[in-house]
């Protein structure tokens, strides 16, 4: 019953803030859910490793295995330190009762849906919720009602629903490539894979790429992302990037698992390689042209996302190197889109040239900036560092030299122009700010100058998950690397 | 039989790309509901009630009547009633519309030997509706007429996976269905938000956030 705790908790939270509408219960609530969320992905996770059976009504249709219980995990822990922030957040933001239910009622089926996203058993089934994502985000996306947030509501509900349709297509070749496989199960689409036909199943891949890729963040079907991700409460868009796009992939890697399987993968690596240098290049160009920070921090996803495609197209060391980034990525990335949801609290804007010093308005803030820079611009002790050491080191092994030449010279371009507006952003002048604040009815701060506090709350997640990463980035400890061995064999 | 639908399904969309009234792409999109439940009906081997009802409610249901009268509402509040000017003239679009149902009859020709358990016309017809309608979606201009391109590619990959005679759980088929009403549920609304935030119905006023703009 443990796996169907964490999918019926949120929707019983949900009905219960629909009646009472209390902000007396929404925070406690989302506390409590992600308190026994990260207990029992503890839990699940002691299950996986020591081979103990896990039992329960819905057990056909969800399940672990040690490849998703490492995306439950960075779920998990994810969700927990957003939902500390998102405590100090409300806090701040001074939101409605209403709004406040609502908000809870959003973040709480949100989780629900990326919880059945990566614990489905079935391709289908996995896919219908993977929509929901979509659908249970969209209302966070809009939540600040703004003019922006009705373009990239929009935008994002539009491009991710006819992607993900796309994605369906992919689900419906893959059925006919299966021919007598009358099934959508993961288990059973794997021990069958011999029998699955090649060409059929090439076809299915480039449509489940493209469709589900949409909602990854991959170029170039990323358009959506830099829109979503800007417009969006700071927690929301940590939860957007840090997770979701992992849910997805995960999807991406079951299928690509399936080619693998079949033998016939070079199609799908090719397409794949293709899709995170392009990735790449995206970032490179844009992280120049943009003037919002947390536009940047979206680009800079995608940038990540193309390297966790990169890594698992290119096989050997390079998947675990992926697995790796996949996890602190996510980690750093929460952390990155926290601070800068503290950023936008003390400075009320989004422009990047608006934003001076930092580290004389809020020193801790102005630090934390900066190291979720290092963090996620793989500087050691970042693990990122090791993941992308060890996928240059895949690519000279295997003989790429030309994409690794590509790699880090675009990486290069990326971690300098990101460079540029952080140290812009966090030293330099304490310019007062001249900004218009009339688009941000409700949030605007009248009175020019006057300091904003932070609850304490918006600084201890990101602490601990730099913490986290850092030491991680200089010693990796057994039990993760086994974790993360034993979920690169499900590739 | 089922060929034949299929051949009035892949018509249908030629109606609605050489058309720019609202009220015609709603009735096309009806009648789609209901070619969709005849072809299900055509291509059903063995009867079973519970998947029975719950695709005629799909599609006559939920298809055929509740989407477009949700649909008819926005357009009515809207007062939305033609998409002009899209981005290239009607006439093209349906030369277009036209060479990509022929280029899937001629693709399913060719598939036939591949296709195994599949119905070869259907097949095609549904892969052009799908490209039919992600071309539709690019070149008109208003955002409602974005929606009912996606509700007719969502329509598009229902003959599809129609024409694949294998059956999806009904656990699936029911979150295929709400999801895909949610999604036009919720299309809908934004819609109604974007023509009351900024006073027009294109998706060329949708330009306040860009790379190169101060967004905020």
């Amino acid at each position: 019953m443990i796996i169907e705790f964490l999918l019926i908790f949120p929707l019983i939270g949900s009905i219960l803030l629909l009646i009472f509408k209390s902000r007396n219960i929404a925070r406690p609530l989302l506390f409590l859910y992600s308190i026994s969320y990260f207990l029992t992905s503890i839990y699940l996770c002691y299950c996986i490793h020591s081979n103990i059976k896990i039992g329960g009504l819905l057990k056909i249709y969800f399940a672990v295995d040690p490849l998703n219980i490492v995306f439950l995990l960075i779920l998990s822990i994810v969700f927990l330190a957003v939902s500390i922030y998102n405590d100090g957040y409300v806090k701040v933001s001074d939101m409605k009762k209403s709004k406040l239910s609502y908000y809870s009622i959003g973040i709480l089926l949100f989780i629900f849906s990326m919880t059945g996203t990566i614990l489905s058993t079935n391709m289908a089934l996995s896919w219908v919720f993977i929509e929901a994502t979509t659908l249970t985000s969209a209302y966070l996306v809009y939540f600040e009602r703004t003019k922006q947030s009705i373009e990239a509501a929009w935008k994002y509900v539009f491009i991710c629903s006819i992607g993900i349709s796309l994605g369906f297509v992919g689900i419906i070749l893959l059925t006919i490539a299966t021919a007598d496989i009358n099934s959508l199960f993961f288990s059973e689409l794997y021990n069958h894979s011999a029998y699955i036909n090649k060409t059929w199943l090439n076809l299915a891949f480039v449509f489940f790429l493209i469709g589900i890729g949409t909602k990854v963040g991959l170029a170039p079907v990323h358009s959506y992302l830099p829109e979503t991700l800007s417009v969006s409460p700071a927690p929301i868009s940590a939860l957007l990037s840090a997770v979701l796009h992992n849910a997805a992939f995960l999807l991406i890697i079951r299928f690509f698992h399936i080619t693998v399987l079949a033998g016939n993968s070079g199609y799908g690596r090719t397409l794949m390689i293709a899709m995170g240098v392009m990735s790449l290049f995206v970032t490179a160009v844009y992280i120049f042209t943009v003037k919002n920070y947390k536009r940047m921090l979206a680009y800079s996803s995608i940038e990540n996302m193309g390297i966790i495609a990169l890594g698992i197209a290119l096989g050997g060391t390079a998947i675990i190197a992926a697995m790796i980034h996949l996890v602190f990525h996510s980690l750093i990335k929460t952390s990155f889109f926290l601070t800068a949801g503290n950023i936008f609290k003390i400075f009320k804007t989004k422009r990047t040239n608006e934003v001076h010093s930092i580290i004389k308005r809020d020193k801790l803030t102005g630090w934390l900036w900066i190291a979720c820079f290092i963090g996620i611009a793989g500087i050691p002790p970042s693990p990122l560092f090791v993941s992308e050491f060890l996928m240059v080191k895949e690519m000279i092994s295997s003989r790429h030299f030309l994409l690794m030449a590509v790699f880090l010279i675009l990486l290069t371009i990326i971690i300098f122009g990101m460079a540029k507006r952080i140290i812009y952003m966090s030293c330099g002048k304490d310019i007062p700010n001249t900004h218009n604040h009339d688009d941000f009815e409700g949030y605007a701060d009248k009175e020019e100058h006057k300091p904003v506090l932070l609850s304490p709350l918006m600084y201890v997640p990101q602490i601990i998950l730099l913490l986290i990463s850092a030491l991680a980035g200089l010693y990796m400890p057994g039990i993760l690397s086994k974790l993360l061995e034993q979920a690169s064999l499900l590739i | 039989m089922e060929n034949t639908l299929a051949l009035l399904f892949g018509l249908t969309m030629l109606s609605m790309s050489a058309t720019s009234r609202m009220k015609s792409y709603l009735k096309m999109l009806s009648i789609q509901g209901l070619l969709l439940f005849l072809i299900f009906y055509a291509f059903m081997e063995q009867f079973n009630a519970l998947n029975f009802c719950f695709l005629a409610f799909e599609t006559l249901g939920v298809k055929m009547i509740i989407i477009p009268l949700f649909i008819w509402r926005i357009i009515k509040k809207g007062k939305i009633y033609r998409d002009t000017s899209p981005s290239i003239p009607k006439f093209y679009s349906l030369v277009a519309a036209t060479i990509i149902l022929f280029s899937g009859f001629v693709f399913s020709v060719f598939l036939k030997k591949m296709l195994i358990n599949t119905n070869p016309l259907s097949f095609g017809v549904a892969l052009s509706t799908i490209i039919i309608s992600l071309f539709f979606i690019t070149i008109r201009k208003k955002v409602i007429t974005g929606v009912i391109g996606y509700i007719m590619m969502e329509n598009g990959i229902f003959l599809l996976s129609l024409s694949v005679e294998k059956e999806m759980p009904i656990i699936v088929n029911m979150g295929i269905l709400l999801d895909l009403f949610i999604a036009v549920f919720i299309l809908g609304l934004l819609v109604k938000r974007i023509s009351r935030t900024f006073e027009d119905n294109d998706m060329d006023s949708l330009k306040v956030l860009k790379d190169s703009v101060d967004d905020n």
